[in-house]
This record gives structure tokens, C-alpha cells and sequence, in this order.
């Protein structure tokens, strides 16, 4: 129980100074670089026709007012850290004068959803084929298997993306390749809506699961066949212990506790992937939010899904490792 | 070293597969100091020629060859992937070698922060880095950039073989002869860890490959300096596929995929070499 | 009945085989080994590491895996009659006397029980199947032997990390013994243990061998934990068995120069000569001396030796050795 104690104090340790120095690096990247995210925001006001000079200077002026850059080095470091902790990054200007957080909540539950369901339907069949292809490496269709994570793992999500929406989209037109659901439905749980959001999910989630199911598959079964040489397998063998039971309680299960810290590890790249396979499928969530952010000049938008995504991600990442003793009851305490 | 490759080479299908795969990439790039048209030019050749004899790969809607333009973008990828490679390279060996020898205090610092930079969404930093940046950000800046975010999950893996090898009798030998930590770590452990840094760079130009072609085809780079995720922006600009150019979009696509797994084949071959279980496990170790 | 033996090795031949990377070998391991192991006794095997006493087992025990390849000989129990060596008997003929009529408790018992499972769990593996009844009854049969072992039964709802390392292997043997097996191999059980619990343990594996009426196949370099425990004694040199016969006839005229070296090396009470090392190192497997496979290291080495291989003769009753110098009536 101590040493649980311990664990779980040290994880949240890690969660807080992941969050202060992933907070800390977009203020640097925002605020100590040479060009002005006000100029920026003014300029792409300005761009498309000619402004007058007085309200130029009342932007300014409020620009600087609402994204805290007034005062000394240390005023503005102290309001920038006081706007994430109450989650306000101000109206977007895109979508003005709606808040960046109601965008960003509207737009959560889109990539939470598909990043779960990709997540952890591509952890546990990488993980279930790659255990089963490092048990039994004679099987001929697990070795194809093999031979299909090896081509597609090492691929960027973009590029898969890509390529389904061409095949889907284009050779073989038979899935929506755009948005989250079609228009002209009301949002809520009504059937027809629900059936529309699984359609438009299918390619962006089957982008996140190929690539996922790749790489949890080389993982698994390269540990799998280490493991079947250590000690206590080969006992067990020994001692003519049911060979699905081997496999199962002695091979797989084993292996599972760094595929968990592995999980913890990638959490960060599977997002990653999210917020471009978003974007190419015109998914309504933080990845074309942020993207479309970029595009219209929106400071406010851009620094908030940052925020929100460093914050989310380390928060799964706790979630795992408290999870953690779960599975490995040694809970590792460095000596 | 020539052994081992000869070895790799005769015994090894992933290695053979990768390593076709890669000269294949390195002749396409190399081909780019032949070419007959300057990268950056537009309409120098007649545009949306499907492929043929005389463009082999046709020719994109802004009237460049597909083929010649795709040696400078490959080239250019992979010098970026390289560069990005080695500099990362650098903190990941300052960090874990010295992280793993010393131990302690400053094992548990460096690694909190090691931590923190394998759990963070580098993808939305890096736009943001595009967004403060704007028409500063270069090719080489980018480089930079990502090299200073991309070194943790290696470094960790540095510092495990670091930790390993300073338990082991020669280093006490070295302290015992009077040298120097810098001289330890540079004489002594540097040699062992280098395979490892040699197929972590290969993994590392993909990664790194793989945000350089994804910003890019998002804009968020410089799009005039020809790269493979610059070719397909131009391509989704002119909406290739819609238009029928279809050869605009396949050809660098194929190309990167083939780097892609190049590298991957190559640094898993060499991993197995460097991992005598695994070697074992393909003559047939282990549970059948 | 008592005639037949419980374990008859004849001619057993395994060597290692493998090519990887343009490099093709062949070790031999195991080298035309035989003996008998009796009801009720137990057979010590002695010699340094790396002679070939580790795989002599596993192929007995029918623990055969690539690179590992039986090449020749048999190696029968009386429990398993129509099949030559274990592993050419039917794979569901062995799966029902594994543990039943044959234990093993494994060298390293540090890492033999699964480090995510609770002790109890991994005695339910390992033994319902033989066992079978309710989980009431196996429960307490479970608690029953552990408690003759004078060992705590909560250590069944323990992890193995949450226990020391002499606790572990006390349970690895409780482990091999709770179907109460009629041969049980014993690979270094007590290298890793300091002296204490060493004592221990042998004491442990003495008392359920009795108890039981078992047979022991003890394997261990430490030739002071053969003279105290083992009924027989077998010693192995470079892949080839050199000696075998009753232990204490082995250690009262040991027949075989290196047999001779190994209990002359023990020490003892009062003795204070210096012990004299044995000149040079065992020789590759892969690429043997020719003759004898002693030869390069013996004191008595002749002419003969470096040529012609020496066969085992009887030196005594149930006593034989592999030397030149005995036939030529030297010694």
C-alpha cells in the first residue's frame, strides 16, 4: 500500500511537470520569439480590404488587452498561467465572438470519441495477433500478418489517410470521405444521426486503427518471443501446464505490462496522428480546429486547442498509469 | 563492419528488401544534379501530360515533370530526415550517457524532463512554432526545431544500455586507471552504444520524415523549397485527384512510402543483430 | 521390479546445431552418455559449468528445442515404457506424467514462477490437472504439503517478488513435489543460496525423497553437497561422462584423474596445503580435443591419449570410469 502510495505520488508528480513544462513552451514559443501574435491576428484581419488606421491602433490595443500582453515579462507570465488555469483563451476570431472554449468543448467529444475507439481497438487486436503470431511464428497467415504491419507501421497517418480517402473517395466511392455526419440531420440521439456519425467515423478511425494495429503487432510479438524463453514459461512447459493457459495467463499476459507503459508512451504520437487524419477527413474535432486556427490567424484558437491538447494528453497518460498496478503488481519503486 | 553487412546481406530478407528500397531513394535524389529543368520553375514543360515516354511520370498542372521534381523533393526530404537525425542524435547521447553513468540526482531530473518530452503532442507545438513563425520558418529552422523536441524517447533507450555498461568490469578498470568521466564515456561506452545510435537515426529520419511531409502538406512550411509533402500541398491545391492528374499524388506518395519502409526494414535488421535473442528466436528458439 | 530401472540412459547423444549468419556449428553437448538411476536413490551429476550437465538433462527430461537436437541413444523411464526417450512418446502421454511421475525444479528458481501470478494460482496450474477433485480438496492438500515442508500456506496469495530468494526456492520444491512424483530432476538447486539456506533446502529435498520414496537426479558443481546428499555419483567432463558409481566409492577411490581433481579440491578440516588449480580450460565443444577430452589438462596423459578415445570400464561393482591409465593398470 505504501509503495502504491509512493507510485501514485511520483505519477502525479510527472502528470504536473509535463503539464508546467508543456504550458511553459508554448508561452516561450508564443511570447519570447520576434514576431507579435497581435501584428499576426491584425494582419490577417487587414488582409482582405483596408482598415482605418484609428481602429487599427483600438484593436491593438484590445489584442494586446485580451491575450495579456501588457505589463512586464512577469505580468504577462502571471495572466497567461491565471487564463489556462480558468480554460480562457478569450473569443475566437475565426468564429468571433463565440469563446475558444466553447469551440474546443464542441469540438472534444468528436476526437475523444475517435481517439478511444481507434486507440484501444487497435491495442488490443495488435496485441492479440502480434501475441498469438510471436507464439505460434510457424502460422503462415499470422506471418502474412507480419509481413502487412511491416509495410504499413512505419508509414505516417497522413499518408494512410490519404490513400483511403482516394480509394474510398474516389476509385471506390462508398464512404463519406468529409465532416462528422451529414448536414441536414439534428444532433442528439436519434438513429439516423448516430448511423451518420458511425458512416463518416469509418475512415478517419480505420487510418488510426491500421497504423495502430501495425505497430502494437510488432511490438507484441517480438516481446512475445523473448518471454517464451525466459524462465518461467519454459517451467510451466515443464511442467505440462495447458498450452492455451501458457499462452494466455504466462505469454500474453506478461507481455501486456510494457504494451500498458507503451500505450502511456505513444499517447502523445497516437494524438498526433488524430489531428491529421482530422484534418484530411474534414473530422469535426481539436485536429481541424487547431489546423483551421492556423489558417484564419486565430492566436486565441491556436494557443488554446495547444493547451488543451497538452493537458488532455498528459491526463490520459495519468489515467494509464494509475491504471498500471492493475496489471504488474510490482510497481516499480527505484531503488 | 564490412562482415557484418556481407553477413546482413546474405542472411537477412529485411535487410536486402531495405536496403533496395533505400539505394533506390538515394539514386532518385541523387539524379536531381541531372536534372534538365530548375526546381523552383513552373510551366516549363506542358502541363497535365499523363505519363509517357516523354515524361516518365507525367507532368503536374503547374507545368513541372513529376520525375525530376520529385528527385530535388526527395533529396530534400531526405537531407532534412539526416539533419534532423544527427541533431537529435547529439542530445540523445549528452542526455542519456550521462544520465545513465552518473545516476542519482541528475539521472532523476533528466529523465523527469525526458518524460515530459515523450508524453507531449509535439504536433500541435509544432504548429504553433508555425503559426508564431509564419515566413520565417525554413527548412532548416524546422530541422532545429524538431531536433530539439525529438531526442527523449531515444535518449531513454541510451541511458538503459549506458546504466548496464557501467556495472560492467571495464569501466572500473577505466576509473581505477585514472580516466576521466568525459573520457569513459567518450573512449569507453561510446563504441558500444554506437550500433544502437546507428538504428535509432534510421528511426528517427522517419519520424521525422513523416511530420516534415504532413506539416507540408498542410502548408505549414516553407512550400516553395520542393519536398515530397510540398509536392502533394501543390497537388491537394490543384485538387489532382478531383482533376484526373492522379500521377501528381501517386508517384511521391509511393516514393516516400518506399523510404519509409526502407529505413524501418533496415533499422529492424540491424536491431536483430544487435539483440542476440531475437537471433535466436529465428533459428527457431523458443516455443514452436 | 526392483531390478528395472527408473531412468535407463543409453548411448544419449544431443548436440546443438545452428547456422546463422554463415557461421555453422555443431556442439556436442551430450556425447554418448549412459547410466541407470534406481528407485528410491539420489543420483548425483557432477562437473564444472559448461559440461554439458545442464542440457544431459533437459534432453532426459525431454526439454529438446532448437538449436538443441537428440542425434542418437535413449534415455527411457519406467513410467513412460514404449517410448524410447521422452519426447518420441505421444505429446498427451507426456502432458499426463509431467509433475504426475516427473518434477523438475529448474536452475535460476529466482525467475521459474511467473513474476504476475500469485503462488497459489501457479500451484493450481501446475498441479490441478493432476491432481483433479474440488478446489476445496486441492486447497487443502496444497496447505497439507506445504505444512509438512514447514512452510506458511499464506505464501499462496503472495507474489514471487514478495518473497526471499531461499522462500522461493522452497516453494519451487514444494512446487515439484506436491503430486509427490516418482522422479524429480534437480538442476543447481541451491548455487544462488547462501549457506544457511542451502543447508536448508538439501535437508528439505533429503526428508521428501524418504518420505516419498522418490528418485532424485541431483545436478550441482559443488561436490561438498554430493558427499552429504547423493546415493550415486556421475561426473561429466567436456560432454562425456567420465565416472559414475556409488558415491561413496567414487569418493573413497575416485578411478578418473579429473574425478580425482574435483574431490581433492574440496576442503577440509585441518588441511592446510595449498589446493592445486587445474592447468588450462574446459575445451570447446565445438571443436573437441581428439582422444581423450581431457588429455590437454590431465597430469597422467600418455601417447594413447591424444588418439584413441577411452572406453568405460568396470573398476569395481556399479563403479566404471573412461581412462587409458586404469586399463594400462596404472593408478
Amino acid at each position: 500500500m505504501r509503495a502504491y502510495f509512493s507510485y501514485v505520488c511520483k505519477r502525479l508528480a510527472q502528470f504536473v511537470l509535463v503539464v508546467f513544462i508543456g504550458i511553459n513552451l508554448t508561452y516561450i514559443i508564443t511570447h519570447a520569439t520576434p514576431i507579435d501574435p497581435v501584428e499576426q491576428s491584425i494582419s490577417a484581419v487587414t488582409a482582405f480590404g483596408s482598415t482605418a488606421p484609428e481602429s487599427i491602433a483600438e484593436m491593438r490595443r484590445s489584442l494586446q488587452e485580451l491575450y495579456g500582453l501588457q505589463g512586464s515579462w512577469f505580468e504577462q507570465y502571471v495572466s497567461f498561467w491565471k487564463r489556462i488555469v480558468r480554460a480562457d483563451f478569450g473569443p475566437s476570431l475565426s468564429a468571433f465572438p463565440a469563446p475558444v472554449s466553447s469551440l474546443i468543448a464542441r469540438a472534444l467529444p468528436w476526437t475523444l470519441g475517435l481517439l478511444v475507439f481507434a486507440t484501444v481497438v487497435s491495442w488490443v487486436l495488435g496485441n492479440l495477433l502480434g501475441g498469438l503470431a510471436g507464439y505460434y511464428r510457424k502460422n503462415m497467415g499470422l506471418k502474412v500478418v507480419g509481413v502487412i504491419a511491416m509495410g504499413l507501421h512505419p508509414v505516417p497517418y497522413y499518408i494512410v489517410a490519404l490513400v483511403l480517402m482516394i480509394i474510398f473517395g474516389f476509385i471506390w466511392p462508398v464512404l463519406p470521405i468529409t465532416g462528422g455526419s451529414a448536414m441536414n440531420l439534428e444532433h442528439g440521439w436519434n438513429w439516423p444521426f448516430i448511423v451518420s456519425v458511425l458512416k463518416h467515423s469509418v475512415l478517419p478511425a480505420l487510418s488510426l486503427v491500421l497504423i495502430g494495429v501495425g505497430s502494437w503487432f510488432l511490438g507484441m510479438r517480438s516481446l512475445v518471443s523473448n518471454i517464451v524463453t525466459e524462465d518461467h514459461v519454459v517451467y510451466a512447459e515443464v511442467a505440462g501446464v495447458d498450452s492455451r493457459r501458457i499462452l494466455g495467463s504466462y505469454v500474453i499476459r506478461n507481455a501486456l505490462a510494457p504494451q500498458v507503459t507503451g500505450l502511456a508512451m505513444s499517447l502523445g504520437g497516437i494524438f498526433n496522428g488524430a489531428v491529421i487524419t482530422e484534418k484530411v477527413f474534414g473530422y469535426p474535432g481539436m485536429g481541424s480546429l487547431l489546423v483551421d486556427g492556423v489558417y484564419a490567424g486565430d492566436y486565441g484558437l491556436v494557443l488554446g486547442v495547444t493547451t488543451i491538447s497538452i493537458i488532455g494528453v498528459s491526463l490520459g497518460v495519468l489515467v494509464i498509469d494509475l491504471l498500471y498496478p492493475l496489471i504488474d503488481p510490482r510497481i516499480q519503486v527505484p531503488s | 563492419m564490412t562482415a557484418i553487412l556481407r553477413d546482413l546481406l546474405r542472411y537477412n530478407g529485411e535487410f536486402r528488401i531495405g536496403l533496395l528500397l533505400i539505394m533506390a531513394v538515394a539514386v532518385m535524389s541523387g539524379l536531381s544534379f541531372f536534372s534538365p529543368y530548375p526546381p523552383n520553375d513552373v510551366y516549363v514543360v506542358a502541363p497535365d501530360v499523363p505519363p509517357g515516354a516523354a515524361h516518365w511520370f507525367g507532368t503536374t498542372s503547374r507545368g513541372q515533370d513529376v520525375f525530376w521534381q520529385l528527385t530535388f523533393a526527395i533529396r530534400n526530404t531526405l537531407a532534412f530526415g539526416l539533419i534532423v537525425a544527427v541533431l537529435s542524435r547529439i542530445v540523445s547521447l549528452a542526455v542519456g550517457l550521462t544520465a545513465g553513468y552518473l545516476g542519482g540526482w541528475v539521472d532523476r531530473v533528466l529523465m523527469a524532463i525526458n518524460d515530459t518530452f515523450i508524453v507531449i503532442p509535439l504536433f500541435p507545438i509544432l504548429i504553433l512554432f508555425y503559426f508564431v513563425l509564419r515566413d520565417s520558418m525554413s527548412t532548416l529552422l524546422l530541422a532545429v526545431i524538431m531536433a530539439s523536441l525529438g531526442w527523449a524517447y531515444d535518449a531513454r533507450l541510451i541511458r538503459s544500455i549506458a546504466m548496464s555498461l557501467k556495472t560492467r568490469e571495464f569501466t572500473e578498470t577505466s576509473i581505477f586507471s585514472g580516466m576521466t568521466t568525459r573520457e569513459i564515456l567518450m573512449r569507453e561506452h561510446l563504441p558500444y552504444v554506437m550500433p544502437v545510435v546507428f538504428s535509432t537515426t534510421l528511426n528517427n529520419m522517419n519520424w521525422s520524415i513523416g511530420l516534415e511531409v504532413t506539416l507540408a502538406v498542410l502548408g505549414f512550411m516553407d512550400i516553395n523549397t520542393p519536398t515530397i509533402g510540398g509536392m502533394i500541398y501543390w497537388a491537394n491545391q490543384h485538387t489532382a485527384i478531383v482533376a484526373g492528374v492522379w500521377w501528381w499524388i501517386t508517384f511521391p506518395i509511393l516514393l516516400v512510402v518506399m523510404t519509409f519502409v526502407g529505413l524501418y526494414l533496415l533499422s529492424v535488421s540491424m536491431n536483430e543483430y544487435i539483440d542476440p535473442r531475437s537471433r535466436l528466436a529465428r533459428m527457431g528458439g523458443g516455443a514452436q | 521390479m526392483s531390478s528395472q530401472p527408473i531412468l535407463r540412459v543409453e548411448n544419449l547423444k544431443a548436440h546443438f546445431r545452428g547456422t546463422y549468419f554463415g557461421v555453422s556449428r555443431e556442439v556436442r553437448a551430450v556425447d554418448d552418455i549412459s547410466f541407470d538411476v534406481e528407485r528410491n536413490e539420489i543420483f548425483g551429476l557432477a562437473g564444472e559449468s559448461s559440461s554439458g550437465k545442464t542440457t544431459l538433462i533437459k534432453t532426459i527430461a525431454g526439454l529438446i528445442r532448437p538449436p538443441l537436437e537428440l542425434v542418437g541413444g535413449r534415455a527411457q523411464f519406467a513410467f513412460l515404457p514404449d517410448a524410447p526417450t521422452i519426447h518420441q512418446a505421444a505429446p498427451a502421454a507426456v502432458a499426463a506424467i509431467r509433475w504426475r511421475h516427473l518434477s523438475y525444479i529448474m536452475q535460476g528458481s529466482m525467475n521459474v514462477l511467473n513474476p504476475l501470478r500469485r503462488i497459489g494460482a501457479t500451484f493450481r496450474d501446475f498441479a490441478l490437472p493432476h491432481l483433479g477433485g474440488s478446489a476445496g480438496a486441492f486447497e487443502a492438500t496444497v496447505t497439507a504439503h506445504l505444512e509438512r515442508l514447514r512452510l506458511d500456506p499464506s505464501v499462496l496469495s503472495a507474489y514471487p517478488h514478495e518473497l526471499s530468494g531461499g522462500m522461493r526456492q522452497r516453494v519451487t520444491i514444494a512446487l515439484a513435489t506436491i503430486c509427490k512424483p516418482e522422479f524429480i530432476i534437480a538442476d543447481e538447486p541451491t548455487t544462488a543460496l547462501d549457506v544457511i539456506v542451502q543447508k536448508d533446502v538439501l535437508g528439505m529435498i533429503r526428508s521428501i525423497q524418504r518420505e516419498m520414496g522418490s528418485s532424485v537426479l541431483f545436478v550441482t558443481h559443488d561436490m561438498g553437497v554430493h558427499a552429504t546428499l547423493t546415493d550415486k555419483l556421475g561426473v561429466m567432463y567436456a560432454g562425456r561422462l567420465v565416472e559414475v558409481g556409488a558415491t561413496r566409492d567414487v569418493f573413497a577411490a575416485p578411478r578418473h584423474p579429473y574425478t580425482r581433481h574435483l574431490i581433492h579440491s574440496l576442503p577440509r578440516i585441518g588441511d592446510v596445503t595449498q589446493r592445486s588449480g587445474l592447468p588450462g580450460t574446459p575445451p570447446n565443444l565445438a571443436n573437441p580435443p581428439p582422444g581423450c577430452r581431457f588429455h590437454p589438462r590431465c597430469p597422467l596423459a600418455m601417447d594413447i591419449c591424444r588418439t584413441v578415445q577411452p572406453a568405460m570400464i568396470d573398476v569395481g561393482p556399479g563403479h566404471r570410469a573412461s581412462c587409458h591409465a586404469i586399463s594400462e593398470g596404472g593408478s
